[in-house]
Order: structure tokens, then C-alpha cells, then sequence
């Protein structure tokens, strides 16, 4: 049977149908959400107001369209919620509008009302943002107008209508950036497709269930959860599951009969293990997306229904900690193995494999590596003073490009942390000497910044490009002394140049000379520099150590 | 007239003027709003005689002291919305925008509804 005419009882059973498909794709419709906050609950809030529109319909017997629609209308604004929601209302409310008086429907009061639905709710916005809800309304009305000039069968009428909004619903990442960027398709357009597709099944009297909504893909639903994850955790909280884990399974038949598997329990059973969580699954593979912080338990949770087909793991705090530098290294090293708890930490920075031996003999608890051209972030030290797990920590940045990430990184610590500003290895050092454990955090601070302060520090190193600093030409590949921050020397030879500047630094007052020598040098050609120091100076002890550091052949302390 | 942030490499200056024009240009995006409501009549007066697009108009930007930021926004809505709930939108989309776009934390955004327009298509 066709039906040429809608009456008031098939227009509410629509409405019902298409409220009651809506709810039950509201969830999906919910992961779509990234326009305009990236909330995701344009679905709970499009079906809180259908649901109120619904609910005033229910409560009212009438045959009559226009006053089922009016219903309908007072019933949606009363409810409505969220941007899409009041969207919807006012579609509504001009669709009743034009459909007022009216006891039945024709196919061209349908497309008139859809028309004037559109233009209430355009009227009602100072700037349309196209790709949204509004468009697909449009583009679908605009098709329904002109189907119906010459087409007068209302199920045909609304069949066009739902074949344009889904194709209109496709081109809204064309319309809108922020949908193309994250890769999905408008949230509120995909309602409004939901409840017409209601509409639809009512007028060909199918059940809802025939029309299952083409679900979105995991994939899109993955990129979902990564946009709002990310979100939420640049402006509000640190990552709490480091890990992305996707797993696909091929279920086993013989697991399966042991343990049979339904989506919801698998779903109550891994919430506990992280969030951002999807479970999508056919009669052969189940797909699981989690953030978590131990995916080896969602893997094994994932097993007992099959074997693995897929597995991929990602670090979430590496790809993201460009970003979220600070936030996230709180968080990062919290679950990393701790140092056993001391009182006093010191954590200083160096470059070469001996030096760090030499602070560690000193006593230093950690030493983070890096120096000049490579310098440590603020997130390393955080990670390395919630390793060091103490209740007072000393900083040692021994570069004065370093010393600032440390008081950066001392200020959001929840230790006692001092930074005591050494600007270079041998001050570090000459700094850690001075650590007294018996004293507290000031006197030792003091102590070290007034030895600090007595040592003289010497670098000798080479010019990368030719250059010319205070009237002294330096040629590329030279090697230059430098005493404190000033050049003093510079000659082809590394030799003499560590030989000059000894020369310069070494006073009466000196009596002992440390060098450490980098990793482009022998401990010969070190021994080397004592004999010059013995030849030409008296009562000066010279000690030298390996430090196994580039870019600086020498390194000399004199004090 | 600016709001100031502070990272690692020195501090961040944003002026008012630019924080109103964001927060306004959040605020037409949603839907339900007709306009604002100048709340400078004289300036809000002469961008509009030199027909320049005046985003910033009717939004009101008071920084307290211990930087915490409010954000008044003076509009006009159409009538036969639910205006709670548009007001609730232009709260929410607002905030969100400041968020993403400068880092900027708002302690409120106070709206006042100034008008109401009727239309009839």
C-alpha cells in the first residue's frame, strides 16, 4: 500500500522512531564530537532533546500533524541542550510552523516544512558555520523541495531526503577543517541523518533494526579518542596511560566456549586497566583500543578469547612530550623504578662517561647527560629528581645555559630543591667537594657557592667556523683556550694552546691544577702538561682524570 | 591592557584587544547568537562607520589581580531558543577557544543577554 497522505498518528510514530534510533546511536554520534568543543556529547545531548520533544508528544493524543509537530516543537526547545540540540529545536519549530493548521501531510508539506525548518534555523545565527548539522539540513531540504515538484509519493520524498544527508553529512570535512584534520564526519549532521533514517523506516514500515547505522570505523573512532585525549590532557591533567595499545583477536572457538565473550563484560573488564577505550568486534576478530598503562594486561585480558592477530604499542608520553614537556614528566617517571629514598640527592649534569664517574665518585646521586650544544630539558631533570627520590636535592647544572631548566625544574618539584648555579665542570665539581650531608639545605648552598667561586675554570676547544672575537683572528679546526668566558689563546695546536692557557691561569696563589682531558686525547699527551706546569711553576699539584668528553679536549680547574 | 604568560624562554604578551576578538569570533560560531552588544558605544560606533568586521565588539575583558581573567560578553540571541542553553554554548565554546588558541585560562565568562530579536522567515 502506498501512502499518499501522513496523518497525525504516523507523524508521532516517526518522531518516536526517530528519537528511539538517535538514542541508540547516540554513543557513536557522542565519538564524533569535535566541533565546536571537542566534548564528545553532541549525541547525549541531541537525544535529551528529542527525548523531551518525544515525551511531550507521547503525552498528548491527537491526530492532527499540526498539533503533534507543535507538540513536538514546545517539547524540544524545553529540552534542548548542547548547540546541536537547540539546532534541532529550532529545525523543529519552523518545521512545525509551516505545518501548523495542517491535519495531514503531503509530500509537498514535507518538503515545505523541512524547508522552513532550514530557514528558521538559519535566521537564528549570526554566522552559520557550514559543515555542521545546519548544513546537512539544508542540502537535504533543498532535494526534498525539488523532489517534490515532481514526485508526490512522501516515502519516495523522504527516501531522497536521507539518501542527500548522508551524502551531504560526507562532505561536511570538506566544509569544516577541524573535521578533516581529526578525519571524521560532523557529529550533529550524523544525528540529524539518524533520526531521518528514523522517519524513513517508520513511512516504510520497517523496523528500525533492519537499518543498523553503518558504524563509524575503528579507525576513525581511534582518531576520535586521540583528539579529545589529547585535548584534555594539554589543558587540564597529565597523561595517566602512557601506553596506546590496539589489539586484534581471531576468536577461538574452543576459548570462546570456556569463555564466552560479549562486548559489554569485555568492556567492564578492561575499563580498569586505562581509558579512551574501544571495543569493536564481529563474529571473527575483535578490535580493542585502549590507552593504558600496563598494555600487557589488556593483551592478556584480549587472549582468552582467540589468539593474536595484531598487536601494536605506542608510548604516547614519547610522541606527545614535545607538547606536553612539563605536565607529562611528573607523571612519566612516577611509575619508573625509584632509587632508594635518601635524604640528600645531587643530580648533576655533565658530558663523556668519565666525567660522570667523577661526580659519581663525589657523590653525586644522578647525573643527567648533556652539556654545551646538548642541553638537558627542564622534563629531564624532573625525571631525574623523582628518580633520585630524595627529600633535598642539590642541582649542579654546570653550564650557564643549563642553569635555568633547573630552577625550572627545582620550582615544580615537590622536594626541597636548591640549585646551586655552577657554570662549569670544574666549578661543579669544586661544588660537590664542598657538600657537607650533616648540614641543611641553605648552609650547604652557601658552602658550595663560596667554593664554587675560588676555582678557576680553563676550556680548551676548537673553532667550528672561522671567526674573529676581540680582534683575535681564529681560523676553523683551531683550538682556542678559553679562561672563564674570554678567549686567551688560540693556535693550530692543542698542545700549546693547553699549555698557554695554564699559563695564564696559574698564579703564585694556585696550588692545584686538575685536567681532564676529553675523549680526542691521550693520558701521555695529559702527563705531558704536568711536566710543563712542574717546569715552570713551583708548589702546584697537578692531578689529571679521563673524562671521555667531547667537543673540549681539556678541561682545567685552577685554584 | 595586556595579559601576560610566562614560559620556559621569557613571557608571553597578549593584548586584550586580541583575547576580545577571539572570544567574540567563539561566540558568533554559536548558534542561537544574533549579535552583540556594543558596550563601547563610541569605539564599537566608529568601527563600524569605517564598516570593519569588529569581532571584539561587546565583549568585555577584566583581568583582577592574582591574573585571574574574566570575560563578560553582552549578546543578543534569537528569540525561540532556549536561551539558557545558548548562553551555556557561548560558555563553554568560548573558553574552550581562548584554551586552544593562546594557552589562556579564564576564570569566567559572564554572559549578559542584552536583546532578544524576533524573526519571523
Amino acid at each position: 500500500m502506498t501512502i499518499n497522505l501522513i496523518d497525525g498518528e504516523k507523524f508521532a510514530h516517526m518522531l518516536i522512531e526517530g528519537a528511539n534510533n538517535l538514542s541508540n546511536n547516540s554513543k557513536k554520534i557522542d565519538a564524533l564530537n569535535v566541533f565546536p568543543v571537542p566534548d564528545g556529547d553532541t549525541g547525549t545531548n541531541m537525544n535529551l532533546t528529542i527525548t523531551s520533544g518525544v515525551k511531550e508528544v507521547k503525552g498528548q493524543k491527537t491526530d492532527h500533524v499540526g498539533k503533534v509537530a507543535g507538540t513536538f516543537a514546545k517539547g524540544l526547545l524545553m529540552g534542548a541542550r548542547g548547540n546541536s540540540g537547540v539546532i534541532l529545536s529550532q529545525l523543529f519549530r519552523g518545521f512545525s510552523k509551516s505545518v501548523e493548521g495542517k491535519e495531514t501531510l503531503t509530500a509537498k508539506d514535507l518538503s515545505k516544512a523541512f524547508e522552513y525548518g532550514v530557514d528558521m534555523a538559519y535566521k537564528a545565527v549570526m554566522k552559520p558555520v557550514e559543515g555542521t548539522i545546519l548544513t546537512v539540513a539544508k542540502d537535504s531540504a533543498k532535494k526534498a523541495v525539488e523532489f517534490a515538484k515532481s514526485n508526490d509519493n512522501p516515502v519516495e520524498l523522504m527516501e531522497a531526503v536521507v539518501k542527500e544527508a548522508k551524502a551531504s553529512l560526507k562532505r561536511t570535512p570538506d566544509l569544516l577543517p577541524v573535521l578533516k584534520e581529526v578525519g571524521v564526519v560532523d557529529s550533529g549532521g550524523q544525528g540529524l541523518l539518524t533520526i531521518y533514517e528514523g522517519f524513513l523506516a517508520v513511512l516504510k514500515g520497517e523496523k528500525i533494526v533492519d537499518l543498523i547505522q553503518q558504524e563509524p570505523s575503528m579507525n576513525e573512532l581511534v582518531q576520535v579518542e586521540h583528539h579529545q585525549s589529547m585535548q584534555a590532557h594539554l589543558s587540564i591533567e597529565d597523561l595517566e596511560f602512557g601506553y596506546c595499545t590496539e589489539v586484534m583477536i581471531k576468536f577461538e572457538d574452543e576459548k570462546v566456549k570456556e569463555n564466552p565473550f560479549t562486548e559489554e563484560a569485555f568492556r567492564d573488564t578492561l575499563s580498569q586497566y586505562g581509558d579512551s577505550l574501544l571495543v569493536v568486534s564481529d563474529e571473527d576478530l575483535l578490535k580493542v583500543h585502549i590507552h593504558a598503562e600496563y598494555p600487557g594486561n589488556v593483551i592478556t585480558e584480549a587472549q582468552k578469547f582467540g589468539s593474536l592477530v595484531n598487536v601494536k604499542i605506542e608510548n604516547m608520553r614519547e610522541q606527545h612530550s614535545s607538547i606536553l614537556e612539563l605536565e607529562q614528566a611528573a607523571n612519566a617517571s612516577a611509575s619508573s623504578k625509584k632509587n632508594e629514598k635518601t635524604e640528600y640527592a645531587i643530580i648533576t649534569v655533565s658530558m663523556g662517561e668519565g666525567i660522570a664517574n667523577l661526580f659519581k665518585g663525589l657523590g653525586a646521586k644522578k647525573v643527567i647527560a648533556g652539556g654545551q650544544t646538548m642541553n638537558p630539558s627542564t622534563e629531564d631533570f624532573v625525571k631525574a629528581m623523582e628518580e633520585a627520590n630524595a627529600d633535598k636535592i642539590i642541582l649542579l647544572p654546570n653550564n650557564s645555559n643549563i642553569v635555568m631548566a633547573a630552577e625550572q625544574a627545582a620550582s615544580v618539584s615537590d622536594a626541597e630543591v636548591i640549585v646551586v648555579p655552577s657554570k662549569s665542570v670544574p666549578q661543579g665539581l669544586a661544588a660537590l667537594l664542598a657538600f657537607n650531608p650533616a648540614d641543611s639545605l641553605e648552609a650547604n648552598k652557601e658552602g658550595m657557592l663560596e667554593s664554587l667561586a675560588s676555582v678557576k675554570t680553563g676550556e680548551v676547544t676548537y673553532a667550528v667556523r672561522d671567526t674573529s672575537l676581540n680582534g683575535v683572528q681564529i681560523k676553523k679546526g683551531d683550538f682556542m683556550g678559553i679562561f672563564e668566558k674570554d678567549i686567551v689563546t688560540t693556535l693550530p695546536n692543542v698542545q700549546e694552546v693547553a699549555k698557554d692557557l695554564l699559563y695564564k691561569m696559574v698564579d703564585e696563589d694556585s696550588e692545584i691544577v686538575t685536567i681532564i682531558f676529553g675523549e680526542d686525547r691521550t693520558q701521555k699527551e695529559a702527563e705531558e702538561l704536568i711536566e710543563y706546569l712542574e717546569e715552570h711553576f713551583e708548589d702546584i699539584d697537578v692531578e689529571i682524570h679521563q673524562g671521555n668528553q667531547p667537543l673540549y679536549s681539556y678541561i682545567v680547574s685552577v685554584e | 591592557m595586556t595579559i601576560e604568560m610566562k614560559t620556559n624562554y621569557g613571557k608571553i604578551d597578549v593584548s586584550k584587544e586580541v583575547v576580545a576578538v577571539i572570544a567574540g569570533g567563539a561566540a558568533i560560531d554559536c548558534y542561537g547568537i544574533v549579535g552583540m552588544a556594543s558596550q563601547k558605544q563610541l569605539k564599537d560606533g566608529i568601527t563600524d562607520l569605517l564598516g570593519k568586521e569588529n569581532l571584539g565588539r561587546g565583549v568585555v575583558i577584566r583581568e583582577l589581580e592574582d591574573e585571574e581573567i574574566h570575560i563578560d560578553m553582552y549578546i543578543i540571541v534569537s528569540y525561540g531558543t532556549k536561551i539558557s542553553e545558548v548562553a551555556h554554548n557561548v560558555q563553554s565554546k568560548v573558553k574552550y577557544q581562548l584554551e586552544k588558541m593562546l594557552g589562556l585560562k579564564v576564570n569566567s565568562v559572564n554572559i549578559f543577554v542584552q536583546g532578544v530579536r524576533v524573526i519571523n522567515p
